[in-house]
């Protein structure tokens, strides 16, 4: 066993400790306030936290994995493309954070799709949602097991699909036990090691190729186009424009990033939470990114360009301090995977259990919570068995997919009271069917090279707005409960 | 009946374009460094438009968005209870 795997070892064994210690915790819990306790961490979580949560839900393997992988394959321009996603705290808290912390706090949602409830009161708009996030959630939660398994096979040399079950055990253990409460404690270590884990790489990476000045020499003298922002014109300025509209604008539809708005503390936590978040985000992107650009000067010739970084943990550092990058890679990975099982799990152990069955009593939602878990991530696994080369590209399509369907019922429907469930509704079903001709038989969609996610999102603003506007109003009840204020 | 809106979510939506102005303008930034700069000319070893629009504007933002959400995003109470009140730390 090598210093690399040690240290990994010891990280998972404290992931573990803090999945059995927050069981205990939520186990104390009255049943009446477990809900509470289990999805949103009794609500009081503060700015760190709410950070960690939000930036590490959000920078997924895409940053951790595709990320260096996309510079390796394609040069700096992903550089400049991955750094859109650096706001993505502001771009979440800010457009509906506070909304969210009143709202949640006068009709005790702990989901979001208690707060959808609220706001729609539609049964098939819960429903709806509730199925397209688990369809758009669970392949991308399986690209995250994929770079999680890809990082653990190149540290320890197990084969992938023992790394894959070893990848998602210690996630199973700290998300099904503990909930949320394990959820944000866990990101609270995950957070510094991840951290550290960048800083590292990079330092080792730049130190190995020789300083950037080298490095630029022999990315130049391989191929000019690794200079270049477009990659010679590969990807157009139109398609970094809609990335960033993917990654920055839209990210408010992403349902899993949400989870910040609904347990932040107060609106010192939210603050907190948005600035840290954007350097975090920042130190994470840039690094990374630039590691693996910086690699190819390195190793040129790397058969799956998503395995740069744990390549380059391995064979540039010291073994021991690998082990703490790859940790920082994995736990990068998880937070991510513990927040979409979060999510999942509340749409249908608890919203959906609630439409179908309005008597259910907190038992079974309880015992439901812990089973939906399991299965989405037992699931999300056996989806991880057929390993893509490049993830980047399912991620984006579960991005674009989650946004078509939640953008607009989420940023307009908490922004603007005419908004109304047909809105929703519309939004949703044009939304999905705009990306999905655009992804298929309609390419031309892709307007001038851009992300399909672009036309369907703008597609469902359309729809949530004219459906809004030639159907009845919301209730008086639903424009109080949102935007009036409380009389006591 | 009219209904009165909640002081509170004046702020919401002052925040909501805040955020939307800074990241258009974080955007046109970047975009107009790296497009614009070129890649021949070399700064720290790396192509002009990196070096400037990939590291130092995103950090400079960075830091901007420190000062502007401290500064310009008010401390409101998020229970109904008492919302004159300002959140405790």
């Amino acid at each position: 066993m090598n210093a690399a795997t040690i240290s990994f070892l010891v990280y998972t064994g404290i992931l573990a400790a803090i999945g059995v210690w927050s069981f205990r915790i939520v186990e104390k819990v009255p049943i009446n306030k477990y809900e509470q306790e289990f999805y949103a961490a009794g609500r009081g979580l503060g700015g760190v936290v709410v950070a960690l949560v939000i930036a590490g839900g959000l920078a997924s393997a895409g940053t951790f994995i595709a990320g260096p992988g996309m510079t390796y394959a394609y040069g700096y321009s992903w550089v400049m493309i991955n750094n859109f996603q650096i706001f993505m705290n502001l771009l979440l808290l800010a457009p509906i954070g506070i909304l969210v912390g009143i709202v949640a706090r006068r009709v005790n949602a702990v989901t979001y799709l208690d707060l959808f409830k609220a706001r729609y009161q539609s049964k098939t708009v819960i429903i709806l949602l509730a199925v397209l996030v688990t369809f758009f959630l669970i392949p991308y939660m399986a690209t995250q097991f994929v770079g999680a398994a890809r990082v653990i096979s190149q540290m320890t040399g197990m084969g992938y699909l023992v790394s894959l079950a070893f990848g998602a055990l210690v996630v199973l253990v700290y998300c099904v036990l503990g909930g949320m409460r394990g959820t944000s404690l866990a990101t609270l270590l995950q957070g510094v090691v991840i951290t550290v884990g960048c800083i590292m790489l990079f330092i080792g990476t730049v130190h190995s190729a020789g300083g950037f000045q080298r490095s630029t020499e022999v990315l130049a003298a391989q191929d000019a186009s690794f200079l270049s922002p477009t990659k010679s014109g590969e990807f157009p300025p139109a398609f970094a424009f809609s990335v960033a509209c993917m990654t920055g604008f839209f990210i408010v539809g992403m349902p899993h990033a949400m989870l910040g708005a609904l347990t932040y503390k107060n609106t010192k936590a939210l603050k907190r939470g948005i600035w840290m978040g954007g350097i975090l985000v920042f130190l994470w992107t840039l690094l990374l990114c630039l590691s693996g650009v910086v690699g190819r000067s390195i190793i040129p010739n790397l058969a799956v360009p998503d395995e740069i970084a744990p390549w380059l943990a391995m064979n540039v550092m010291p073994k021991a301090l690998a082990g703490i990058v790859l940790a920082g890679i994995v736990a990068g990975i998880q937070t991510t995977v513990a927040a979409m099982a979060i999510i999942i799990t509340s749409s249908i152990a608890k919203n959906v259990l609630q439409e179908l069955r309005p008597d259910v009593s907190p038992t079974t939602i309880k015992a439901a919570s812990r089973w939906t878990m399991a299965a989405c991530l037992a699931l999300a696994m056996g989806l991880a068995v057929f390993q893509p080369k490049l993830i980047q590209w399912i991620i984006f399509f579960s991005i674009g997919g989650l946004e078509a369907a939640t953008f607009g019922p989420i940023l307009l429907g908490f922004n603007w009271k005419r908004g109304n469930r047909y809105g929703a509704l519309a939004a949703i079903a044009c939304g999905m069917v705009v990306y999905a001709l655009a992804n298929t038989v309609c390419p031309w969609l892709k307007l001038w090279g851009t992300h399909p996610s672009l036309v369907a999102v703008i597609a469902a603003v359309i729809a949530f707005i004219g459906a809004s506007l030639v159907s009845r109003p919301p209730s008086e009840n639903v424009v109080q409960t949102f935007w009036g204020q409380k009389i006591s | 009946m009219k209904q009165t809106e909640d002081p509170r979510i004046k702020v919401s939506r002052r925040v909501f374009l805040l955020a939307w102005v800074f990241f258009s303008l974080y955007l046109a930034a970047v975009l107009a460094a790296s497009y614009l700069l070129g890649i021949r000319p070399r700064l720290w070893g790396l192509p002009q438009w990196v070096t400037i629009g990939n590291i130092l504007l995103p950090a400079v933002f960075v830091i901007l968005l420190i000062i502007v959400v401290e500064k310009l995003i008010p401390d409101v109470s998020l229970t109904d209870d008492k919302p004159e009140r300002r959140e405790p730390e």
